[in-house]
């Protein structure tokens, strides 16, 4: 398995950038007030679709399951709170593009009695662990919105494995991770503990980044009170994008993820710490996940902060609770400013994966600048944590010479916008690569339908010949046989007998 | 509710980044070596500049109107006085307007622009220029004044002033009064080219005044100035490394067997660092990111490959420097170096 290393590793390239945190890192969390409707996505970030099991007009409970998933990949979606369900319909959703997908729309009430509590736990076995995290519609809270429970379904049982917790949010603003960990060390802790028994874990490091002020000692002495040794807080420098998955994983074990394969080759597991505190309200408390912190934050904000939010709560009425000032608002971006999607208005509903609202006025979004064409200064070769080279990327990409882009590796890249950041042309080279990725990945799905196409026409073919061969076989077996007297006679009088022994037509078939 | 909302992509946040500030700080490091030349070869070199600069915008503008380019982004890029402040720093002071005029023509129009503009040449602007003249006006281009100390005293030529400058630039040599030979003098490697023509040994050659102490009068003074230009790009992080140590090394690396072999009749390595061209080239020009290698395995590969070529011209060639020459023929294989050295990313390292 993957061994920490003593003394930590780097990554390729990097950003060093203003972090931002200050403006909603003290605030207090609020939990936000219960809004009159809530809009569910049935499809988390770019995940699958679970299907609707209420109708338009169904009262529901609280926590009451309100759709299933219909693929492996899917997770179940609960109710926030009790109410009826008012409109199951496509609308833009909290997903890059702020594509649309079907949602459940809420209209919430008070009754708050009827509760549906998950049933308690029969017994803490590794099983009964994934499967409460899969019930409890537990998915990777940190943005990739990975079902959880499918993560470990894929574990090998008997093999130990290396649990991270990534508490290293490099995007600036973003603080919801930090304040849980600074409001709920005890939850992490154990949610810590339960998932190492879920995916055989005998050591777990929660990673956090240095700029973390009193982080580190409240959750060492946490882990003292509660007689965890196995549990480890690493700090790691804050660079851009450290807590990018792979990037974590190479600061922490100096081992690199295989090219297109997941952690998991290498033993390792990682987990956001929201996910962290989902699971273990999920297993202590029985409670599946429809709430989370999300942090309010950037310009015109008059309460800067984290809220606790229900799963659904539509934008506008969070922004309310922040006191946000729309007016001069350019930009309202989910997630951070790296790699956070802008979204085309206030009307869409927080998800699970939703960890921060950010707002920006024209002046401090990305101000119109023209773009110029690209000089190869090599500024995102030296940003680039993925070690690629952004500007023949895009060079081949822009010439439409995409199999260039392949041979170059753009798979491996990982969206963290370095290199758009740093481009002193202001080229969105991003969007480049995902155009290329999405192309390329269609280009695939094309050519091998067409195989498959060919090969089935082929094959009919052959079939077809083989017939063909066949029938000819015969018949020229028939002819020899003709040939020879005492065989023809036997034939003839085989085919009388035949005729003979006919049942009788019924004169409707022919 | 303010209605639509801007859906431009990430990063949503500014990082002040520019070509322009790039351009700027390129031509903030040339400036210690700029005063150095002045201060060596006089005022003439500013008329150059200042022509080279006015031609290259006049060039710019037109070629971006008959591309039907917008002006505004490119005429304000700070690209044009880069490359005609390189251009003019390899001119001779004193050399004729025209000659810079149609260096920049060659710089501007058709090494930029005919290949596409800003980010699209394949050749260095700044040297295909220079080479350009270099073949067309070889008179001219001899026209190298000697250095402040080095004209006889007595002479009341030994300050060439602005009007002088002008005069020479914009009129011609009148000859009459001033014999050409009274104000120019070779460069230290055009000196020792003809030296070595005429006979003479190397360690005589050197002897004569142009040589200074360590390259060439004045020259090695200049070359330690860009040096200073090229430690604070690297320190500003506009060039990286690889380059300037790869040229260095390497031109020490690929002269040091021929002046071992036979000191007569070959320069030593400091006389091929600190004369001529090398150093512009180590820190200015085979840095250059557009014409140059991408990945840092290329851009050794290609600022070796300048250095070797610029020895063996020196050594071989026709033409006492040869810096413009090896640059360009390092621009010609830039592609092919860069699709044989594309790094292995991260989660493919071992793997073919």
């Amino acid at each position: 398995m993957a061994e920490l290393t003593d003394r930590l590793s780097t990554f390729h390239g990097g950003l060093v950038l203003k972090h931002h945190k200050e403006l909603s890192a003290r605030n207090k969390v609020v939990r936000v007030d219960r809004p009159q409707s809530l809009r569910i996505s049935l499809r988390v970030n770019r995940g699958h679709v679970s299907e609707p099991v209420v109708a338009v007009g169904d009262r529901v409970n609280k926590y009451q399951v309100i759709a299933q998933p219909i693929h492996p990949f899917g997770v179940v979606v609960h109710a926030p709170f009790s109410g009826v369900i008012s409109a199951i319909e496509e609308q833009p959703t909290a997903a890059p593009d702020a594509e649309s997908a079907p949602c459940i729309e809420l209209d919430t009430d008070d009754q708050d009695r009827h509760i549906d509590y998950l049933p308690p736990l029969p017994d803490n076995h590794r099983q009964t662990l994934i499967k409460r995290i899969q019930d409890a519609g537990i998915l990777g809270m940190g943005g990739a919105g990975f079902p959880t429970h499918v993560k470990y379904d894929h574990q090998i049982p008997d093999l130990d494995s290396l649990l991270i917790i990534n508490g290293a949010e490099c995007e600036p603003y973003i603080t919801c991770d930090e304040r849980l960990m600074l409001d709920e060390p005890v939850a992490l802790i154990k949610g810590t503990d339960i998932l190492m028994q879920a995916v055989n874990a005998s050591q777990a490091v929660i990673a956090i980044e240095d700029n973390l002020g009193g982080v580190k000692s409240l959750l060492d002495k946490t882990i003292q009170a509660l007689d965890l040794p196995a549990i480890r807080v690493i700090k790691v420098p804050t660079i851009y994008p450290t807590g990018g998955e792979k990037q974590l994983i190479k600061v922490l074990t100096g081992l690199e993820v295989p090219s297109g394969q997941t952690p998991l080759s290498l033993g390792i597991v990682m987990q956001n710490v929201a996910t962290t505190k989902a699971v273990y309200d999920a297993v202590e408390h029985n409670r599946p996940l429809t709430e989370r912190l999300v942090t309010v934050t950037g310009d015109n904000v008059g309460r800067p902060g984290n809220y606790l939010t229900p799963v659904g709560t539509p934008f506008y009425h969070l922004l309310a609770q922040a006191d946000c000032a729309m007016s001069d608002i350019d930009k309202l971006v989910v997630g951070g400013p790296m790699m956070g999607y802008p979204m085309p208005n206030v009307d869409i509903g927080v998800d699970k994966t939703t960890n921060c609202l950010l707002l920006l006025t024209k002046d401090s979004s990305k101000p119109d600048l023209a773009t110029l064409p690209c000089i190869r200064c090599g500024d995102c070769v030296k940003a680039c944590p993925q070690d690629l080279l952004p500007q023949q990327l895009f060079w081949y990409i822009q010439g439409d010479n995409l199999e260039k882009a392949r041979d170059h590796h753009v798979f491996d890249c990982i969206e963290c916008g370095a290199c758009s950041w740093v481009c002193p042309s202001h080229i969105d080279l991003v969007s480049y690569y995902r155009y290329a990725k999405s192309e390329l990945t269609y280009l695939d799905y094309k050519k091998a339908k067409a195989q498959l196409a060919k090969q089935r026409h082929e094959s009919r073919e052959q079939r077809l010949e083989d017939i063909k061969a066949e029938r000819q076989a015969k018949r020229r077996a028939k002819t020899e046989k003709l040939k020879n007297k005492s065989q023809a006679k036997e034939e003839i009088s085989a085919v009388l007998d035949r005729i003979k022994n006919k049942p009788k037509d019924d004169g409707k078939s022919s | 509710m303010t209605g639509q909302l801007n859906t431009s992509g990430s990063p949503h946040i500014p990082a002040h980044f520019s070509v322009t500030k790039v351009m700027a700080w390129v031509l903030l490091a040339l400036v210690p070596a700029l005063f150095a030349h002045l201060f060596f070869f006089g005022i003439g070199l500013l008329v150059q500049i200042i022509i080279a600069t006015t031609a290259g915008y006049l060039f710019e503008w037109w070629s971006l109107t008959w591309r039907r380019q917008p002006l505004k982004p490119f005429m304000t890029d700070l690209t044009v006085p880069v490359t005609a402040l390189l251009f003019a720093l390899c001119l001779p002071p004193i050399a004729p307007w025209y000659v810079a005029v149609v260096g920049m023509f060659f710089a501007i129009v058709v090494a930029k622009h005919l290949y596409g503009g800003l980010g699209n040449n394949i050749f260095n602007p700044a040297m295909v220029g220079f080479a350009t003249i270099l073949v067309a006006f070889p008179q001219a281009m001899s026209l190298w004044l000697p250095p402040t100390g080095l004209v006889p005293m007595g002479n009341e030529l030994q300050a060439i002033g602005w009007q002088q400058s002008l005069s020479i630039i914009f009129l011609g040599f009148p000859q009459s009064v001033l014999p050409v030979d009274a104000i120019t003098a070779a460069t230290p490697l055009t000196a020792l080219q003809t030296g070595l023509q005429q006979g003479f040994a190397q360690s005589e050659i050197v002897q004569g005044v142009v040589f200074g102490d360590f390259g060439g009068l004045g020259w090695e003074w200049i070359a330690n100035w860009i040096f200073i230009g090229g430690l604070f790009l690297l320190y500003k992080r506009i060039i990286t490394w690889h380059v300037p140590a790869a040229v260095l090394m390497t031109t020490i690396a690929a002269s040091t067997p021929f002046y071992l072999f036979n000191a007569d009749i070959y320069m030593s390595p400091q006389q091929h660092i600190f004369s001529g061209g090398i150093m512009l080239a180590a820190f200015f020009i085979a840095t250059d990111p557009t014409s140059g290698c991408s990945a840092n395995r290329g851009k050794i590969i290609f600022a070796a490959g300048v250095a070797i070529l610029t020895v063996l011209i020196r050594n071989f060639g026709a033409y006492p420097d040869g810096v413009a020459f090896a640059v360009l023929l390092m621009n010609l294989s830039a592609p092919l170096i860069d699709r044989l050295t594309v790094p292995q990313p991260y989660g493919k390292k071992g793997q073919p």
